[in-house]
């Protein structure tokens, strides 16, 4: 968790929007990125696909998404914060076993997919239930970059992103 | 420990991938569990087991705080047998999900057939009165709920190649947990599990196979 200023939300919005792009370019072939090359070892990060499932309780939730990296230099996802939730632990499962972990690695040209199960945000301490068509807001920490702020969609607790 | 569970494991999902590539084997001993896999866990569709699993044997306590014998009230009734727990975000109420959407879509009197088990890998946080509201959120209204010795639930599991463990508190303060993600179809006809559903099925899988379940035919 790093320590956030008052201008985080702008760059985390100008993060926001230049991984959007570079997420588009990637979808196209894999020579977009060229532009802002500057610093070679640095990660590009972005986000998508990220919801979370209505929970059938009202004290714990499940949220997945994925971060793609489009620099050239690895990260890590550290933690993610929310006003739904006081705590939100990350975890991997391996097999069956769901273990808890302090980051996610976002590797250099490649990223991180949260899926229903598999690695997955644990959202506990819930302040309320939330329902299928509320928008919850996530701030996503990382090691290198900058947070990224998202709006995230509660989906069907049945909902399974077609990809 | 923890990796001989796994290991075994591991054996035992091999030893179902092997079986499905080589021919069946000539039906002698039986003491080997060979599962003839057809359909794959990719879409969803149920493995059909060649050779059928027993009922566990198990008496718990279901939502009202009720005994709750599991081989006398499900005795020649179709039955999904679900093991995990409350405090499972992901996979537990994907599973049941699908399950409540498709029992929902049953005529009447196929739904008053059905018998939908779940079994609680964590008795100590699983209160009745907590799976009640939990499986009732899913559209689970008429799903039993049981809970009760973890050791029992466990010997339970293990036969039908669930293998489960205690929540676990690492040396860091974190939790870790494992259960079993299949949903195992029981027949009417022998009261065996037949058929084996990964987390993969959906809510129309389910839909689309439980009327042949409930005939004990495979889906």
């Amino acid at each position: 968790m790093r320590a956030t200023g008052p201008g985080i939300r702008k760059a985390a919005a100008v993060v926001l929007t230049f991984g959007l792009s570079a997420a588009l370019a990637a979808c196209g072939s894999d020579d977009g990125g060229g532009d802002g090359g500057d610093h070679k070892a640095a990660p590009k990060l972005s986000v998508s696909g990220a919801y979370v499932s209505q929970p059938p309780l009202d004290d714990m939730a499940a949220g997945y998404l994925t971060v793609r990296n489009a620099g050239g230099g690895a990260d890590k996802l550290t933690s993610v914060t929310t006003p739904l939730a006081s705590e939100v632990t990350l975890h991997t499962t391996e097999g069956t076993r769901m273990k808890q972990v302090s980051s996610l690695d976002v590797p250099a040209d490649g990223r991180v997919q949260l899926t229903s199960g598999g690695d997955h945000l644990m959202l506990t301490n819930l302040t309320h239930r939330p329902k299928v068509g509320e928008k919850v807001s996530f701030t996503l920490h990382f090691a290198t970059s900058d947070p990224i702020e998202i709006k995230v969609p509660v989906e069907p607790t049945t909902y399974r992103p077609k990809d | 420990m923890r990796t001989k569970i796994l290991a075994t494991a591991l054996a035992a999902a091999a030893a179902l991938t092997l079986s499905a590539c080589g021919g069946s084997a000539d039906g002698g001993k039986g003491d080997n569990a060979a599962a003839e896999v057809k359909g794959g866990q990719k879409s969803g569709q149920a493995i059909v087991l060649d050779q059928a699993k027993a009922k566990p044997d198990i008496v718990l306590t279901d939502t009202d705080g009720k005994k709750y014998d599991l081989l006398k009230e499900t005795k020649g009734r179709p039955t999904l047998l679900f093991f995990g727990y409350t405090h499972c975000p992901d996979v537990c109420p994907l599973t049941m999900s699908n399950v409540g959407i498709a029992v929902k879509k049953l005529p009447k009197a196929e739904r008053e057939k059905l018998r939908v088990v779940f079994v609680s890998t964590d008795p100590a946080r699983d209160t009745p009165k907590r799976m009640r509201s939990w499986l009732d959120a899913q559209g689970g209204t008429d799903f039993v709920g049981l809970t009760g010795d973890f050791n029992t639930i466990e010997a339970a599991a293990r036969p039908l190649g669930i293998y489960i463990e205690k929540p676990k508190k690492e040396k860091d303060g974190s939790i870790t947990v494992s259960h079993g993600a299949e949903v195992i179809g029981f027949s009417p006809k022998d009261d065996k599990g037949h058929w084996i559903y990964t987390t993969e099925a959906s809510a129309d899988r389910y839909a689309k196979d439980l009327p042949k379940i409930i005939e004990g035919r495979n889906p």
